[in-house]
Formats: C-alpha cells, sequence, structure tokens
C-alpha cells in the first residue's frame, strides 16, 4: 500500500478520495488545495503516489504536474479529471502522468487505478 | 469515518464559496477590469462545482454547471463575446444553484425544475455560435515529440504483439490507449499498432487492438502494462524478431541470457524524515460547538470573578498568586475564543454587489458600487443578525437615494451615481458607512410628512433641529419615497432596520444633504457576550452600566442641580445635562453627591449613584422570555459573588 498525496482544490474533493484511498488500506500523507502547494508537499514528504487535479487556482494541476516531474521524473502522478477534459489529460500524460480517474469517482476504479500505478 | 451528513455540509460549504466566486467574476466580468481573470475563475468555480454535485449525485445541479462551463469555454477561447444578455443567463443560472444549494442543505434534493430550461438556454446559445467554426480545443496543446528510441540496436531483441482491449465502460478509451502505449514506450520500442497510434490516440476506434513492440523488459513485464486499469490483454504472441532471419528466443530465454534492464529508474532510498506526519493548517468546527465553549469560557469568567471575591476574603498569599494565574489564562482563553468566533465582513459584504447591480438594473440607474474594508472582523453571532439591515440599507442607497442618470446628469453630476460601503475598527467597535452621492433627503419633506403621519404636532414640527428631522425616517411607519417599490419597500422599513441594530448593542445614525447623499453609519461592538463594566450601588442597589457608555464620574454639589419643569437638570463644565435619579428603577434613597455622566450616540446625560465600586469584565446574559423585555436593563449579569446584577442599557435612557 501506498503513501499518497493528494491534490485538489476543494476540502470535499479532498475528503472523498482521502476515504476512497483509506479504505483501500493507502496511507495519506498529506493533502495540498493549489499546485505550488502541492510541490512543496511532495519534495517535503516524497510520497510514492500523487493524486492531482487538473484544474485549480494559482498553479494548475498540469503545471504543478510539470514541476514535480521536474523534480523528481520517478514520481508517480495520476490526474483526477473529468469528461470533457480529454485533451487536458493527454497534455497530462505526455508530460509524465501515470494514470487517471475520472470524477465522479467510482471506489474500485480509483483503487485498481492506484494499485497499478503504484505496482508499475 | 466520514458520513453522508458529513460530505453533504462540506459540499454545500464549499459549494457555496464557489458559486460566490462566479457570481462576484461575474459582476466583474461586466465592469471590465481584468476579464480574462474573471472568465478564468468563472470556469474553474463552475468546473469545480460540476465536480462535486457530480460527487453527490445531484444530476440536476450537474447539468447546469456543465453547460455553464461549456458556456465559459467558448469564452475563454475567444469565440463568445459575454454580453449583459448572457450574463443575464448566467446570474439566472448563480440562482438556480443557490436554490439548489439552500435544498440540499435543508437535507433535500434539488429539482431541475427551473435548471432544466436554463440548461436549454445554455445550450442553444454556446451552439448557436458554433456553426463553421473550427475546433480548437481550449486546452489542446501542439502534439509534443516522444521521442522515439534509435531504431539501430533493434536487431536481436525480442519482438512481441499484444493484442488489448479497452473496458468498454472506461470513461476516455482514447488516454487510456494513450497511456498504455507511453507505459510501453519505458520497456521498450513501439513498432507498430493497428488501427494506427493517432487513430488510438485520438479514440477512433472501436473494440481490440494490436501492439507490435521491441523490448528486453520480459513477458511479465508487458503483461503486467498492459493488463493496467481498464485494460484486457487479449493474447501476447510469441516474441519474433525484427528481421526474418534471427532465431525465435522464447521469453524466458530471453531473460536468462539477456541481462534485463531495469525498466524504471533505480528509486532512491528515500530519507527517514520524509516520515514527518502531515501538519493541518484548517480545520472547520460547528458553530454550535463554538458556542457551547464560549458558554464554558463565560462560565469561567463567572467562577474567576467568584474566586476573586473569596481570595479577597481570605487574604491567603499563595492562593491569590495562583488565582492571579489562572486568571491570566482565563483571559487568554476568551480573548482566543472571541478571536476564533470572529468572521471578516467580507462574507456577507460579497452578496452585496449582485444586490446593487440588479436594483440599479431594474430602477435604469448606473451605479458604482465600492466596498472597503471587508476583512473587518466581527462576532458572527453579530454577522447572522447585520445581514438583512445591510442588505435593506445598500437596496435603500439605490433605490431611494442615487438619481436616474438623466437627472443626474440635469444637476451636473456623473451619469453614474457611487455608492460606498466601508467597515473600519475605531476603538473598541466596528464602523459601518454605507453612503451614496444621491438626491440626499430634504429635511423640510420630513418636516411636512411627519406632521402627516402624525409623528409630530405642527408646532413640534416647525421647531425640530435637523437631527430630530432625520431621526423620523427611523420612526414605524415613515417612508419618503411616494411610492411603495418592490425593491426596498417590502414592508419592511428603517424602524426595523434600527431595531436590529439596536438588539446587536449597536447604533445607526445618518447624515444627509440635500442633493449631495446620505450617509449611514453603523456603530457595533464587534462581539456581544462579554463587556467591560462599571460597576455602581444605585440607592443601596447594584447596578452595571456598560464602559462604553460612561463619559466620567463627577462630584457635585446640591446647588448646582436645577429644576427645568419635571426634570433636573445640571451645569457641569459648561453643558447642561439631564440628571436622572432612576428612582422608579431602584427606589429612593438618600440624596447622593456622586454623579455619572452616561453617553449615547452623542447624546449624554448624568445619573445619581451613592458609590461607584469599580471596573470589571463581565458576561452579560439576555433577560429570559419569563422575565421579558424590561425597559432600561439590557440584560443581567453574575459578577462572581452570586449576585444577579441588571446592566443598565442607556440607550433608552437618553
Amino acid at each position: 500500500m501506498g503513501r499518497i498525496l493528494i491534490v485538489d482544490d476543494t476540502m470535499f474533493m479532498r475528503t472523498l478520495l482521502k476515504n476512497i484511498l483509506f479504505s483501500g488500506g493507502h496511507d495519506i500523507v498529506g493533502e495540498a488545495a493549489d499546485g505550488a502547494e502541492a510541490l512543496a508537499r511532495y519534495q517535503e514528504l516524497k510520497p510514492d503516489l500523487v493524486t492531482m487535479d487538473v484544474v485549480m487556482p494559482k498553479m494548475n494541476g498540469i503545471e504543478a504536474l510539470k514541476a514535480i516531474k521536474a523534480a523528481d521524473p520517478a514520481a508517480k502522478v495520476i490526474m483526477c479529471t473529468a469528461v470533457g477534459q480529454e485533451q487536458m489529460v493527454k497534455l497530462a500524460v505526455k508530460s509524465g502522468a501515470r494514470g487517471y480517474i475520472v470524477k465522479p469517482f467510482q471506489a474500485p476504479k480509483v483503487l485498481e487505478e492506484v494499485k497499478n500505478v503504484l505496482s508499475a | 469515518m466520514f458520513d453522508e451528513e458529513g460530505y453533504r455540509k462540506l459540499f454545500v460549504e464549499e459549494s457555496r464559496e464557489n458559486h460566490e466566486n462566479i457570481v462576484n467574476n461575474l459582476l466583474a466580468l461586466e465592469t471590465g477590469d481584468d476579464q480574462q481573470a474573471a472568465i478564468d475563475e468563472i470556469f474553474r468555480s463552475a468546473h469545480t462545482l460540476k465536480g462535486m454535485s457530480a460527487s453527490m449525485g445531484f444530476d440536476a445541479m450537474e447539468h447546469l454547471c456543465h453547460s455553464m462551463e461549456d458556456v465559459f469555454s467558448l469564452i475563454r477561447s475567444g469565440r463568445r463575446e459575454a454580453t449583459v444578455s448572457l450574463t443575464d443567463l448566467l446570474l439566472n443560472c448563480t440562482d438556480a444553484i443557490e436554490e439548489m444549494l439552500d435544498a440540499i442543505e435543508a437535507g433535500g434534493a434539488p429539482s431541475d425544475e427551473q435548471s432544466a430550461s436554463l440548461v436549454l438556454e445554455l445550450q442553444a446559445f454556446a451552439e448557436e455560435e458554433e456553426g463553421g467554426e473550427h475546433e480548437p480545443s481550449p486546452g489542446a496543446a501542439p502534439p509534443a515529440e516522444i521521442p522515439a528510441e534509435p531504431a539501430e540496436d533493434a536487431d536481436g531483441r525480442p519482438l512481441y504483439t499484444l493484442t488489448v482491449a479497452i473496458d468498454p465502460s472506461s470513461t476516455m478509451k482514447d488516454v487510456r490507449a494513450m497511456l498504455l502505449l507511453q507505459n510501453l514506450e519505458e520497456l521498450g520500442t513501439i513498432h507498430s499498432t493497428t488501427p494506427a497510434r493517432e487513430l488510438l490516440e485520438d479514440g477512433k476506434f472501436d473494440g481490440p487492438f494490436e501492439i507490435l513492440i521491441e523490448s528486453e523488459a520480459g513477458e511479465d513485464a508487458l503483461r503486467t502494462i498492459a493488463s493496467g486499469t481498464e485494460l484486457s490483454l487479449l493474447a501476447l504472441s510469441t516474441p519474433q524478431s525484427l528481421l526474418d532471419a534471427p532465431p525465435v528466443i522464447p521469453p524466458a530465454a530471453c531473460e536468462e541470457t539477456q541481462k534485463p534492464e531495469p525498466a524504471p529508474e533505480p528509486q532512491a532510498p528515500r530519507p527517514a524524515k520524509a516520515e514527518k506526519s502531515r501538519e493541518i493548517k484548517n480545520i472547520r468546527v460547528d458553530i454550535q460547538r463554538l458556542d457551547q465553549m464560549m458558554n464554558l469560557v463565560e462560565d469561567l469568567v463567572i467562577n474567576r470573578g467568584r474566586l476573586e471575591q473569596i481570595a479577597k476574603k481570605h487574604g491567603i498569599k499563595e492562593f491569590d498568586e495562583a488565582l492571579s494565574m489562572v486568571g491570566r489564562s482565563v483571559s487568554d482563553l476568551q480573548n482566543l475564543m472571541m478571536g476564533i468566533r470572529m468572521m471578516p465582513l467580507e462574507r456577507i459584504f460579497n452578496r452585496l454587489p449582485r444586490v446593487v447591480r440588479d436594483v440599479a438594473n431594474h430602477d435604469g440607474k448606473e451605479v458604482e458600487f465600492t466596498i472597503e474594508g471587508g476583512e473587518t472582523e466581527l462576532d458572527r453571532s453579530m454577522m447572522d443578525g447585520l445581514s438583512d439591515p445591510l442588505l435593506h440599507l445598500i437596496r435603500n442607497g439605490v433605490n431611494h437615494g442615487i438619481e436616474t442618470p438623466e437627472i443626474r446628469k440635469a444637476s451636473g453630476k456623473h451619469p453614474k451615481g457611487l455608492l460606498r460601503l466601508s467597515a473600519r475598527r475605531d476603538k473598541d467597535n466596528v464602523v459601518i458607512e454605507i453612503e451614496d452621492d444621491g438626491a440626499g433627503i430634504d429635511h423640510e419633506k420630513l418636516r411636512k410628512k411627519g406632521v402627516e403621519r402624525g409623528l409630530m404636532t405642527p408646532e413640534a414640527a416647525a421647531n425640530a433641529t435637523k437631527d430630530e428631522l432625520v431621526g423620523l425616517l427611523f420612526e414605524p411607519g415613515f417612508s419618503t419615497a411616494e411610492t411603495i417599490t418592490d425593491i426596498s419597500g417590502r414592508g419592511v422599513g428603517l424602524d426595523v432596520v434600527k431595531k436590529t441594530i439596536e438588539s446587536l448593542k449597536g447604533t445607526i445614525k445618518v447624515e444627509t444633504e440635500v442633493g449631495r447623499g446620505t450617509m449611514f453609519e453603523l456603530v457595533l461592538p464587534p462581539t456581544m457576550a462579554i463587556i467591560d463594566v462599571m460597576m455602581v450601588h444605585i440607592n443601596g442597589m447594584r447596578c452595571a452600566i456598560p464602559i462604553s457608555n460612561v463619559v466620567e464620574v463627577a462630584q457635585t454639589r446640591p446647588e448646582a442641580i436645577h429644576r427645568i419643569g419635571n426634570t433636573e437638570a445640571i451645569l457641569l463644565r459648561d453643558q447642561t445635562l439631564p440628571m436622572h435619579r432612576l428612582e422608579d428603577m431602584f427606589g429612593r434613597a438618600e440624596k447622593s453627591n456622586t454623579l455619572v455622566v452616561l453617553q449615547n450616540d452623542g447624546r449624554r446625560c448624568c445619573i445619581v449613584v451613592d458609590t461607584v465600586d469599580g471596573q470589571q469584565e463581565v458576561v452579560v446574559k439576555p433577560l429570559s422570555n419569563i422575565a421579558g423585555n424590561c425597559r432600561g436593563i439590557s440584560g443581567i449579569t453574575i459578577p462572581g459573588d452570586g449576585d444577579v446584577v441588571p446592566v443598565l442599557d442607556v440607550n433608552t435612557m437618553i
């Protein structure tokens, strides 16, 4: 099971995701509410995995992903996205995202993707 | 863990923040300061709302937010202008969202009656512009070059053909395919795919597809990647070589003979200090718990006072020391508690720009609305009560204060009226001003109206000062507007505003000048529960006076007291002050020469007291429903010795 950093600008989504991941036996080591905070938390916590919201204030998810990848090329980041954001997710994948989960989250899918990315 | 109710609360709270953000940025869009930033913010908030409502299963809200997001995506990419009619439509949408949030907060589910038609309108709007335009997606970036591995050392490495299917339930099969290809590329070189890679990455495929990959990572590694999320590996062909000639190397052998290179970079051992647990910066606390805590702190304050009395009686040094430590902690705790309960006024100010816009549009007026000092803090119990009066005064300012552009032009003013809302901390009080540069209120008109409404006798009206005339505005049943409008004339008058402000222990004052405008000034204590009082004895009974009302304590001689009609007055420092003995409240007793000068709202009077006992911080408890309202008394306090002491309501005395 992995040590996970959750990045989303709403506490609602963070809580939702936290509870799903927690139920899968993962350890939520940190949360961040925007891209800049995500980068700082990543460097401080060195989590096994980051779940990254795409649309966020200040620094969006793609920029944060790039910054994290620049700091640690081995970083495993999965994007939290929604239908209609395919182009953004593709951009994220090209920037090094390892996976994606789609809102509204379905717990089994989220856990499957997290497990697969962690074990890859 | 987290239950349904917990999610709902969090959902409503954060949705309201996003809703407010949309409204304010829609308004910012109209004033045109930083349009791009406003559009980005609206898009982001609509998107966030959509995601949250989808997660809660509130479909109607999700659809509405989705449509708003679509429209803003068009505006963001410059394919559509934000027009006034669009802003109106979007504001209607935000109204619908607010109603839904209200319904959700009340425990129900939002209905889609209203939202369905709004969604249709939004869609019609989005489509009417779509025609003929080409399709660059706003978020699309130029396809990045995918670095191809050099082909020259290809010979000899095993080739595999993977047949993979993507789960039909996948929401983004194109992205899934892209991820698969990208992950596979970390293990080797992809030579071809069927259908072509571009088609796969655009989602233009149905059913399974084939990938020809050259890799030394071994069958298991490929198998792992190709059976990831939403993927099923239908077939993995035996490896062949790229060139026809070389012998087929079975994957197992391949693993043994050729040292497999570890595909992912070796992971550096993590520093141990990374285990540091995450710090929580903010928590959300149910307001009821804060109220309970505040009650406990109040009890502590009361009992501290009691302990102090006991200590005084016994005079034990050690006890005094310990008590003074406890006393300090209690004070700190109390300050902290009050600090926690404070909220910035922005919380209610933020709703007002929308109100101004609506009223101005309705009345055909142009108004520039400015807000200053939104960061000024007030106790949340005050906040609830303040919302309605503010709303009323703001509506009033636009509706009755500011003139139409034509009239303004005719009187040499800028066609756009100014409405200013400001808040600031002034010593122990919070001062809120609502000022317009409109027509002002005509004192002669007030004089006439006052008589017409039977609020003044013609003689009194003829002699009334400006302040007295303006005071009429706050009398029940007084309205200077010729017709009652549906904007500010909702049966609520300034008298109700005044009552509400007074129930918050605040004061309201108005200054007006014909042709120049009107200003309402509200002065409020930042918190209601704990105040500084002066303890006095009046005719042998104890009584507390809020220190904010006390000007000074003076000694006087009986000959300085003059009778004026039924009342007594005293000349003090060249000022004639009415003097009250409060005998009907506290009973008749010995004559005393000690006076306390009181003030409220700039007016003064003095009362006679026997002794002044000192200053103390006390908790004011409201009178119970059983006792009812008691004129002259704003509440009671228990100063520590168990006595129940009334707190004087100076406001009603002057």
